[in-house]
């Protein structure tokens, strides 16, 4: 490494640690290394990008609170496949090893890829909430929920909060169901938040290429699996019906995460999987990251128009396949079929996006804080 | 007793799968000579390297939470010498390199060992592991992506990582004396059969110890028409196959139980046109290695590599010659199939025998009440005017 510009790179990790935003390819003062190692491109540029994201006076307050932000970041390993650490263009004149870049030209996905290392380490060092205790009372109807996962698991917190646990002998299933693209976005959605998942685009075409439907929400038969257990299953398709079902008064508004926090969770959840055994990484998913998610106003994944075709003849079949084999539905099977397309569906977040996010978690961890 | 580190960081395709195999099986004896390698299981160092280096590999990374801190910790513990041996560390970035050499801790002599083996061998057969790892990628197109300079491709990014010699060794040896890094060279085609060992047991100071050789375990190769059938393969199942079941039954069952067990097939090699552009590379990095002043085990000539007396083209491998390694992947497909059904089946009994235990075993007092409640006529009609009178 020669010898100006390794005191020019190290001048420049000084001058971010110290909060500073000017990109490498504006910056000129010098300085002696403070590290063994000087950190690659991606570290040392999502650094400058959290500077950048930050006031000055953000800047010297976060110092005071969280002086080893800057060092997590540099030392961050970039998870996966993806490009190794990068030289700074102007430092390294070896012949060897991966071409030198400028850090502004990197892709937003690399920055995400060490993002997401260090957002994963925080969901980990916040652990698993302790569930609440609440006193069970068996007087009221237990139910079993199951069908669309986010809808399910939000009913299913609501009535643990009433002390109503799911299950138990004698409890009823209810198999909530929905528009098929709707469902199948909510499936991705909620395993993004478990143990990860392919991205969004891969995974509808696994399963179109395999010609099913994933096991939570292929109804007639999530209600044959749940017929030897339960003596009472329904699928419920008319929503109003809810509270009557479940024997409350009112249900509060399902909350989905947008797809631009889902895509980040399903990144973090990748790096979590590498730090804690898979069941603790899908409870730290569910139960630590998902309530904490910050809103950010993106609408979740929808069904992009070249899967539409084949979700609406899977949606046809599944209302046939009720209707016919005369399972219990409350309401209208017809619901399945998804609505003709609009204008608005939303595909996968743009990889921006998901580092506009990332930097957003990582520059104010007020979303560490209990929801 | 000097504490040391000995570090083999790779590369692949230079015999460490037999190598590892050997130091597994042998930990015990190994360990009586006061060499400890510290493993619980075959791939255990594999682990720890994805551990390390943030790896994803096909659902194994889950069984490698911590075990690298686990690895070094033994090793700090081992007063005398420590054996780390696996090939994908070769890919380790600087900032894991300093991590891992932090973590064994002060006053440890670490020997870095890189077993290398030429370009013209090492090319095909990264591809073929490629392929084995769910590539879709034609020869032609891989071979397009290593020779782009700019290695924008995670295929290019990754094999340089892993095979380009003197970056692996500036990366793991910037802060070892030159006489500390080893370079084991494989040796070229038709030498003894027992050379590479040789050359292992002198670098790993494993001469004069009692070790049971037997293979046991090896990262076999496949032919030419093996490797294109896998290909076509993956190009139907990838998308409807996720990697921890893509592992177990297509690298494993079909490549290396089924496909590497044809062994008259044609081999593959490289092109005439590549072959120059390697050679020609090759030399560059016998030079640089000669002026690094390393410790060489074998001929850092052998680098640069023999030139191969034909090419077969796996990108056109004709339907022929496709067909008998096709009808034994089906037969090796439908024995595992029936072998799963018996398990299935075994496994429901077990799982209906334990929910009802599992039923029987957790009921409240309140819960028995209403279940008991419910098996009678008067307990149903208090239990609905109940109901009604709460609104439940």
């Amino acid at each position: 490494m020669d010898s100006v510009g390794a005191a020019r790179a190290w001048g420049w990790v000084a001058h971010l640690r110290d909060g500073g935003a000017t990109p490498w390819a504006d910056w000129t003062g010098g300085s002696t290394p403070s590290a063994r190692v000087l950190p690659g491109a991606q570290q040392l540029e999502l650094l400058r990008r959290l500077n950048a994201s930050t006031s000055p006076v953000e800047v010297r307050a976060q110092r005071a609170s969280r002086p080893a932000l800057a060092d997590r970041v540099l030392t961050a390993a970039a998870p996966g496949r993806g490009k190794p650490d990068l030289p700074l263009v102007g430092v390294e004149a070896s012949p060897y090893g991966p071409q030198p870049v400028d850090p502004a030209q990197l892709p937003a996905h690399e920055l995400v890829r060490v993002a997401t290392s260090v957002l994963a380490e925080d969901v980990v060092a916040l652990g698993v909430p302790a569930p609440a205790r609440r006193l069970r009372r068996p007087w009221h109807r237990a139910v079993r929920l199951a069908g669309d996962p986010v809808e399910a698991a939000h009913l299913r917190d609501h009535l643990a909060g009433l002390g109503r646990p799911p299950g138990g002998p004698g409890s009823r299933a209810l198999v909530i169901g929905a528009p098929l693209d709707e469902l199948l976005a909510d499936v991705w959605t909620r395993r993004c938040f478990e143990r990860g998942s392919g991205a969004w685009l891969e995974w509808l075409r696994f399963w179109q290429q395999r010609g099913e439907l994933p096991p939570r929400i292929d109804l007639p038969a999530v209600v044959d699996r749940h017929r030897p257990r339960h003596r009472d299953v329904q699928v419920v398709l008319d929503r109003d019906r809810l509270p009557d079902l479940l024997g409350v008064r009112r249900l509060p508004p399902v909350v989905r995460p947008g797809a631009d926090a889902a895509e980040l969770a399903r990144r973090i959840a990748t790096v979590v999987g590498l730090l804690v055994p898979p069941d603790e990484r899908a409870d730290l998913m569910t139960h630590t990251l998902l309530p904490r998610m910050p809103a950010t106003g993106h609408a979740p994944v929808g069904l992009p128009a070249e899967h539409r075709e084949w979700v609406s003849a899977a949606a046809q079949r599944m209302v046939q396949q009720l209707r016919r084999g005369g399972y219990p539905v409350v309401g209208d099977p017809a619901v399945l079929v998804p609505a003709e397309a609009t204008d608005q569906a939303t595909g996968p977040a743009s990889d921006e996006a998901v580092l506009d996010l990332a930097v957003r978690m990582l520059v104010d961890d007020t979303w560490k804080e209990q929801p | 007793m000097r504490k040391k580190v000995l570090l083999h960081v790779g590369t692949p395709k230079t015999g460490t799968s037999y190598l590892q195999d050997v130091l597994f099986r042998n930990r015990e004896g190994l360990r009586e000579a006061g060499i400890l390698y510290p493993a619980d299981r075959f791939d255990g160092h594999f682990l720890a390297a994805l551990d390390l280096m943030r790896l994803t590999w096909g659902g194994l990374e889950t069984q490698a939470v911590g075990a690298w801190d686990r690895l070094a910790a033994e090793v700090r513990a081992w007063p005398g010498t420590s054996i780390i041996s696996h090939e994908i560390l070769s890919t380790a970035s600087p900032t894991q390199i300093d991590r891992a050499m932090t973590s064994f801790g002060t006053g440890v002599e670490v020997h870095l060992i890189v077993s290398v083996r030429d370009l013209v061998r090492q090319v095909p057969a990264e591809w073929q592991e490629n392929v084995k790892h769910r590539s879709l990628v034609s020869y032609t197109h891989f071979l397009e992506m290593i020779r782009d300079p700019a290695r924008d491709t995670r295929i290019g990014s990754w094999f340089w990582g892993a095979q380009e010699i003197p970056d692996i060794l500036s990366r793991w040896g910037a802060t070892l004396p030159p006489e500390q890094v080893h370079l084991v060279t494989v040796p070229r085609p038709g030498a003894a059969p027992d050379e590479l060992w040789r050359r292992f047991s002198h670098t790993f100071g494993l001469d004069g110890l009692e070790l049971d050789l037997t293979p046991d375990r090896a990262n076999p190769s496949l032919g030419v028409p093996e490797t294109a059938l896998l290909r076509l393969i993956n190009k139907r199942v990838t998308s409807v196959v996720d990697p921890p079941d893509y592992r177990p039954l297509v690298r494993e069952l079909l490549a290396h139980q089924t496909l590497s067990r044809r062994t008259t097939s044609a081999r593959l090699g490289l092109p005439p046109a590549t072959q120059e552009w390697v050679q020609e590379l090759s030399r560059t990095w016998v030079e640089e290695i000669e002026k690094r002043g390393y410790d060489v085990v074998g001929d850092v000539a052998d680098l640069v590599g023999q030139p191969a007396e034909s090419f077969t083209d796996p990108d056109s491998a004709p339907a022929a010659d496709l067909l008998p390694p096709a009808l034994d992947v089906i037969k090796a497909l439908l024995v595992e199939g029936s072998r799963l059904r018996t398990v299935e089946a075994d496994l429901a009994r077990e799982l209906d025998e334990t929910r009802r235990e599992l039923d029987l075993a957790r009921r409240t007092v309140a819960e028995k009440t209403v279940q008991s409640m419910e098996t009678s006529r008067p307990g149903r009609v208090a239990l609905a005017a109940y109901r009604r009178a709460r609104r439940r």
